[in-house]
């Protein structure tokens, strides 16, 4: 039996509206329910998360791992297909059967060996390519980026003893900067995007969001 | 009375959401049902059908991202990934009637992956060719934002970027992707609402969105007098926090404790 249109918009939004209202109100009204309420409330957000992510993620995961290897039908991406329900079976292999469980050596051994190296050297990448964009955003071609790289300059160099030597005066400045300038800017920023996000919540809560409406 | 009210709870917070409601209830019920309030142009919006042009002539498909972690569904941020699915089906529906791939790399919250694959769908039947939606087009990448990463930048190399839009929650994730995506010829536009990721859009954006930007953006593409409505109430709350500030710097200067009578 197929849901009317109205039903499929109206059941959600009415579920998503009380479920709100209800985390909400315990933030401004004392009333032991209601704070039982949303207690319940969020450690059901809890389990959902739990379960979607472990089983949802691992079909998804599946799915998207045979996607690649259509799409892309050379030797390497099997192994990279096969590899990672090995290093999945190794996981939970190694948190399931050793004394110790998840504190056990051979698990730790794992985790800090390869899994933190490998993001180690991502986090090392994405430190590269900050100083390729920085070098290409800080050429002074206009006064918004020669005072960009000014700051930027005197806020570093502030942090180098030879220049702490030298210049002396660098240290009360870049923290003048990083204090004043960079604060009151980015106070302004957080405040208007915490009253879009309330304008967005409320418009949420009275069913008015329109990103989740049906085209027919 | 004082014990059924929480002590500490913010007073303008409350009135805050009582004005927000109130201006809502205001333009739906009572103010003339045609109106639409004009928002300034914001350059980041027509560069994204500029960039779907390139990646025709180009023949590069379209990347959509909303972050590694741009699924949230009850975080704080969750108005973050409300504004990226409007414009997943936005860029959606542009691809879908330019006749452009589109190539979604999905967050790793699995549990907002029907609602991404919905929304998508619905940008296609928005185009009136829902045939041409391709759901392994969709890319999952598991959990983390290392493999995320990875995943994403490893399609830009073997599939090419023609526009890279990346709109929603980011984290330390967006610095690769945008430099790649950069580096491999893709015009990058985005945003991101997290102020403290903003620099990175600044820097590697062709055409960003500032902050508030991604919200008045979402807002002008849906072109939905509600949506439209919520960027003019907002700037009530602007207005308010101006007065809130300004009595503020009265009162304190005349020795009251502004601090506690905000909080009562």
């Amino acid at each position: 039996m197929n849901m009317s249109a109205t039903w499929r918009t109206l059941v959600p939004t009415l579920i998503v509206s009380l479920t709100a209202l209800i985390v909400l109100a315990p933030f401004f009204i004392n009333i032991p329910l209601l704070n039982d309420m949303k207690n319940v409330l969020n450690s059901w957000t809890v389990i959902i998360s739990a379960v979607t992510g472990a089983a949802l993620g691992l079909v998804y995961m599946t799915h998207a791992i045979y996607a690649n290897y259509q799409r892309n039908k050379k030797t390497e991406q099997l192994v990279m297909g096969i590899t990672t329900y090995l290093f999945l079976a190794l996981y939970v292999g190694l948190a399931l059967t050793q004394p110790g469980n998840v504190i056990s050596p051979a698990y730790q051994w794992w985790y800090t060996v390869l899994y933190q190296n490998v993001g180690a050297t991502i986090y090392a990448f994405m430190f590269f390519t900050l100083a390729s964009s920085a070098y290409r955003t800080m050429i002074l071609n206009s006064v918004e980026a020669a005072s960009l790289a000014a700051g930027g300059l005197i806020y570093t160099l502030r942090q180098i003893p030879i220049f702490q030597t030298w210049f002396p005066w660098m240290v009360p400045l870049g923290e003048w900067i990083l204090l004043v300038p960079n604060v009151g800017g980015s106070r302004g920023a957080v405040i208007a995007a915490a009253l879009a996000a309330t304008v967005y919540g409320v418009r949420t809560i009275w069913g008015k969001e329109i990103s989740l409406k049906e085209v027919s | 009375m004082s014990s059924v009210i929480v002590p500490g709870t913010s007073l303008s917070a409350v009135v805050l959401l009582i004005i927000a409601a109130a201006s809502y209830y205001y333009f739906e019920k009572i103010k003339d049902p045609s109106y639409q309030p004009k928002l300034r142009d914001i350059p980041a919006i027509p560069a994204i059908k500029e960039g779907v042009g390139k990646s025709l002539e180009e023949d590069k498909p379209v990347h959509y991202q909303m972050g590694a972690s741009g699924g949230q569904l009850y975080s704080t941020l969750v108005s973050m990934t409300l504004v990226a699915l409007t414009f997943l089906r936005y860029i959606s529906r542009l691809c879908a009637e330019m006749g452009a791939k589109l190539i979604v790399h999905m967050p790793y919250q699995a549990e907002s992956i029907p609602l991404i694959e919905g929304t998508t769908l619905e940008g296609y039947k928005e185009a009136g060719k829902p045939e041409e939606f391709r759901r392994e087009n969709l890319r999952y990448y598991g959990r983390g934002a290392l493999t995320w990463t990875q995943g994403v930048t490893a399609s830009f190399a073997q599939e090419g970027v023609g526009l890279n839009l990346a709109i929603g929650i980011f984290y330390s994730d967006c610095p690769i992707s945008l430099e790649m995506a950069k580096y491999m010829g893709g015009l990058n536009v985005g945003g991101t609402g997290r102020w403290i990721m903003v620099y990175a859009f600044a820097m590697m954006c062709d055409y960003v969105f500032l902050g508030e930007e991604i919200y008045a953006a979402a807002a002008v593409v849906s072109q939905d007098k509600m949506m439209l409505v919520g960027m003019l109430i907002e700037e009530v709350g602007k207005f308010f926090v101006f007065l809130l500030l300004g009595l503020g710097l009265i009162l304190s200067l005349v020795g009251m404790d502004v601090v506690s009578l905000l909080s009562m």
